[in-house]
């Protein structure tokens, strides 16, 4: 029961395989391929901290089990800025300041993005209604707003 | 934890198969929010968990009935269900309810099966699916059966379900006009689990008569629970100052209440007895 099993999926774009054990949750999958953007903070789904895309869907990670990504695609905060370039929205927290430690940072920016690709002009109630999710110790939340906002702003000139 | 077993089964009766009639540490498993909470602090530890992933395709539809009612597979997400027209069209109050249920990312993940089995009282699709006078249909080994979603729960997290027993479909049955209201007090954050729920479901005679009455309470109590008393001082009558009153005081009389750490049992006797009739009122507005 404990032997490990092979899961087979797809990573920031490429396919991937890991040997986990069954108990290991998604965070720790991640940890294992030496991707150390979603943490476990919380551990109980409230924070954020650990938020990856299932086929992009936002989960906490924390309360995922790593076998259930099996066959499916995963997208981590380190895919965003592949490319070379940061994303609009990682731009936009740098310009708003909304941080100062950091470690929410990967969560709120990987849910501000699907937030802008569901609702692309949201209001400050949705903003923080979507976002409720998400806890920043550093209390940035008035720049966490600013920065959704400014990348809203950023992405609709992009599309214009 | 501790490593389990585990199994993708790829029919609903090949996973009642899988599960065991007299083992509770076999358990199935569909968004795994709820396990996941109760296996890290090892409070459940199972010997083998029986994903329901595979089977999602086929019970993870929201179809509308010509006649209003509405049908949700197990396996739809709570997400799902929030956004879908069919639902929000038919049954209003179900949006306003599902977006203060936890936040987005547990909604994405955790099914309406998980959220209706799992049997802790403070949950809110039970008690909103209870006020609907909603059904499950639930697939066991010897065949289904069809269990109304206010008698399935026992007491904390213990339901009438077997251990081999699956949650296939949820039917909520049309309003025909009835209205529906369902509020959720939380003494922290709008999305916290509640102190209290309570959900009221009214069918008029005329704009001020009640015909029938659902009044069910969650969350303040050990169980979803329908307050007979309540509901029975509501049929036939008038709404009015004098009702309301009447009503709060029989309701906060009748239901049980149990102290917990969103708040003592007097402090929700007191939420029972302001929130009811708002809710009423809501309904009606
Ligand atoms: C941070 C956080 C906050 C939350 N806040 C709220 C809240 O405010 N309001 C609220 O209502 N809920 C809240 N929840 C609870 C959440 O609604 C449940 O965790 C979720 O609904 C469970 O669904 P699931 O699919 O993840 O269930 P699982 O964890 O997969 O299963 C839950 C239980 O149901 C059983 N089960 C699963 N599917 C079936 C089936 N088809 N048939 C029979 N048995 C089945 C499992 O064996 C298990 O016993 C919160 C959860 C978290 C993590
Ligand atoms: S660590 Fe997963 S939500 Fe907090
Ligand atoms: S910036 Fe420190 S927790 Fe958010």
């Amino acid at each position: 029961m404990s032997e490990t099993r092979t899961i087979r999926f797809t990573l920031n774009g490429r396919p991937a395989s890991a040997a986990i054990q069954s108990h290991h949750n998604l965070v720790e999958l991640l940890h294992q391929l030496g991707l150390f953007g979603a943490r476990e903070s919380c551990g109980q789904g409230l924070c954020g901290c650990c938020t990856v895309l299932v086929d992009d869907v936002a989960v906490s990670g924390c309360l995922y089990l790593a076998l259930g990504v099996n066959g499916k695609s995963v997208t981590t905060i380190e895919h965003l800025d592949e490319s070379g370039t940061l994303s609009p929205v990682q731009q936009a927290f740098i310009e708003a300041g909304a941080f100062q430690c950091g470690f929410c940072t990967p969560g709120f920016v990987l849910m501000t993005h699907q937030l802008l690709k569901q609702n692309p002009d949201p209001s400050e109630d949705e903003i923080r209604h979507y976002l409720a999710g998400n806890l920043c110790r550093c209390a940035a939340y008035p720049e966490i707003v600013e920065a959704v906002r400014l990348a809203a702003r950023t992405m609709k000139q992009a599309r214009a | 934890m501790i490593p389990f077993d585990w199994v993708e089964p790829a029919s609903l009766k090949e996973a009642v198969s899988l599960l065991d009639a007299d083992d509770s540490t076999v358990r199935p498993i569909s968004g795994g929010t709820a396990l996941m909470l109760m296996m890290k602090p090892g409070f459940f530890v199972p010997s083998r968990l029986v994903s329901l992933a595979k089977i999602e395709a086929d019970y993870s539809s929201i179809r509308a009935g010509g006649d209003g009612s509405l049908r949700v597979g197990a396996m739809t997400s709570l997400a799902e269900l929030e956004r879908s027209a069919a639902a929000i069209v038919n049954f209003p109050v179900m949006k306003g309810a599902l977006q203060t249920l936890s936040n987005i990312r547990v909604r994405n993940v955790a099914r309406v099966g998980g959220a209706l089995a799992h049997g802790d009282p403070h949950m809110d699709l039970p008690p909103l699916f209870a006020t609907l006078g909603a059904r499950v249909s639930v697939v066991g080994p010897d065949g289904t059966r069809d269990i109304a979603v206010e008698d399935l729960y026992l007491g904390y997290y213990q339901t009438v379900l077997k251990n081999n027993e699956l949650i296939a479909e949820a039917i909520v049955p049309p309003l025909n006009g009835a209205r529906a209201a369902y509020k959720k007090i939380t003494s922290r954050s709008a999305d916290d689990w509640p102190a209290l729920n309570m959900g009221v479901r009214l069918e008029m005679a005329d704009a001020n008569t009640i015909k029938a009455a659902r009044v069910v309470l969650g969350a303040a109590s050990e169980r979803v629970t329908r307050l007979a008393q309540t509901e029975s001082l509501l049929t036939g009558a008038i709404v009015n100052d004098g009702l309301l009153k009447r009503v709060s005081e029989s309701a906060a009389a009748e239901a049980r209440f149990v102290s917990d750490a969103h708040g003592s049992a007097a402090y929700k006797r007191e939420l029972l007895r302001v929130y009811l009739p708002r809710t009423i009122k809501e309904a009606l507005s």
